[in-house]
């Protein structure tokens, strides 16, 4: 039975095992995507514009609001037709395709980032008032005090709201195996229905989600001790 | 006792306060404030909770930003226009930041970066803001660490110290910018009893020193002690202003010596 998991002709190790690397790769992905999209959203809420606080609301409202299925559904069908029609636009008048890794990325993008946007935002707030003040005292324009004292205190507070996005995002992952991307639940998929050992399978692939989240788990707890250094004592 | 000496009419204008009005909402906070403080005063800012104090000092260094009057740091006035919904705001954000690295500003709870190491505190503003050599900014950094009495917890963290020691580094922090003024709000008030001495010990060298500096305090001796100028605040308004032997001791204002009476036990 080990040797469907094998690397052998008959085995699918090597293809399970780039599954895996197609999830991280996604999974890295749409998490960085999703804090671009995260930085820009807790941005737009903390904003005194009006306009730009009922947009970002209006995102996660609906991000959070819709089975993430749905999101990636909708994103598949309709993200090729929404690209196409911003390319004519700009006068481009040819069909485009989207390939499911960019539209697998962006739609898990768009999840994590509405995540994301609440987790940055709740830590903007924490940071104390008093020494975004100290800094204008000293002298520091808005990027320096954004750079200097904002962030870095922003990234304390939010890394381990942050941990929690990034596990939501790699199982997310799963979802867009739908779309045929050979991840490690479409991978798993395949063989299973191939070789008629669907609960092998599956298991593999649980104990893969595992391992990527167990690795992935202690990388957040080592960052947040260094993040931490000065807010528990030595 | 040692007196800190009067008010130098001949001395140059540090900081000037013209009129100054300034609301939150519907509460006039200011209203009408004049002062100058001129090179090597010491000017003690008294007064109930609520008159006004705070508000006063944050507007110096424009942490708010005045409804109406004039601000003048070392001879330069501080430009101020109508923004949107005629709100007055600073015509020129780059000169609010250039005066300010001449106001050094300690606050009543320290405000350190808390991601950051003292000496990293007290070199930030000098290394990212005046652009002073890194070399050379943690140098002065030593000295100045070494003069407030911490110099070895240069490579701890704020949560590591004290109140007293967290105070006494903001104020080498401040100091490290080489201000031309020095704005204190209420130093102490945070403190445990037994902290504020070395605290206000600092702050009492710095005076003797010749550095210009208004103080916002409620140690009424402290105040006697170190201020060539005690202004006291009613409600927005300056009730009484004068050398501290007499408005700390024989004010005219009623309303001050009822507040003295109340914050004799306060003496420090
Ligand atoms: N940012 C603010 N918004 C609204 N009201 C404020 C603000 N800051 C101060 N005040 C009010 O202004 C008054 C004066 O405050 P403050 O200058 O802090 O007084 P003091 O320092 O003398 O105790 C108080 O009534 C206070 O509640
Ligand atoms: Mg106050």
């Amino acid at each position: 039975m080990f040797e469907l998991l094998s690397f052998g002709p008959n085995g699918w190790g090597g293809q399970l095992l780039g599954g895996a690397a197609m999830t991280v790769a996604v999974s890295l992905s749409s998490f960085a995507l999703g804090l671009v999209f995260g930085s820009l959203g807790a941005s737009a809420k903390l904003s005194r514009n009006v306009a730009l606080n009922a947009l970002a609301e209006v995102y996660t409202t609906i991000v959070r609001g819709v089975p993430e299925l749905l999101v990636i559904y909708l994103l598949f069908f309709g993200g090729g037709g929404i690209v196409m029609a911003i390319g004519r636009v700009f006068g481009y008048e040819g069909y485009i395709e989207l390939n499911a890794f960019t539209v697998g990325v962006v739609a898990v993008g768009l999840i994590s980032g509405a995540y994301s946007t609440e987790v940055i935002r709740g830590a903007v707030q924490a940071v104390p008032h008093g020494q975004i003040e100290a800094a204008r005292a000293c002298g520091m324009n808005r990027w320096l005090i954004l750079r200097r004292i904002l962030v870095p205190q922003t990234m304390r507070y939010a890394l381990p709201g942050l941990g929690n996005v990034w596990q939501l995002t790699l199982k997310d992952t799963a979802l867009i195996s739908v779309t045929a991307l050979a991840e490690i639940m479409r991978v798993a998929h395949v063989a299973a229905g191939s070789t008629r050992q669907p609960f092998l399978f599956y298991t593999t692939a649980a104990a893969l989600y595992l391992v990527l989240t167990t690795v992935s788990t202690a990388a957040f707890e080592r960052a947040e001790r260094r993040a931490n250094r000065g807010v528990r004592r030595a | 006792m040692h007196r800190h000496p009067p008010t130098n009419p001949n001395a140059p204008e540090a900081v000037i306060v013209d009129n100054l009005h300034k609301r939150f909402g519907p509460l006039e906070v200011l209203k009408g404030v004049s002062l100058t403080a001129r090179e090597g005063d010491v000017i003690t800012l008294i007064g109930s909770s609520g008159s006004g104090k705070s508000t006063l000092l944050r507007c110096i260094n424009m942490l708010e930003v005045p409804d109406e009057g004039r601000i003048v740091i070392g001879g330069e006035a501080i430009g101020l226009k109508k923004g949107r919904g005629g709100r007055t705001i600073p015509a020129d954000a780059r000169q609010v930041d250039r005066l300010r690295t001449r106001l050094g500003m300690v606050f009543q709870n320290f405000n350190l970066w808390t991601h950051m190491t003292i000496l990293e505190n007290v070199i930030e503003a000098p290394v990212h803001v005046l652009g002073v050599p890194k070399a050379e900014a943690v140098d002065r950094a030593r000295k100045l660490l070494d003069k407030v009495g911490i110099l070895a917890k240069a490579d701890s963290y704020p949560v590591q110290l004290s109140g007293g020691q967290q105070q006494r580094a903001a104020i080498a922090r401040a100091l490290a910018m080489q201000p031309k003024v020095m704005l204190f709000d209420e130093p102490t008030s945070a403190l445990d009893p037994e902290l504020v001495g070395e605290v206000l010990l600092v702050i009492r060298q710095l005076a003797e020193e010749g550095n210009t500096m208004i103080l916002v305090t409620h140690e009424m001796g402290f105040a006697r002690e170190v201020a060539s100028e005690v202004v006291f605040l009613h409600q927005g308004r300056i009730e009484e202003q004068g050398p501290p032997d007499r408005v700390l001791v024989n004010p005219e204002s009623e309303r001050v010596r009822q507040f003295l009476s109340r914050h004799l036990s306060n003496g420090g």
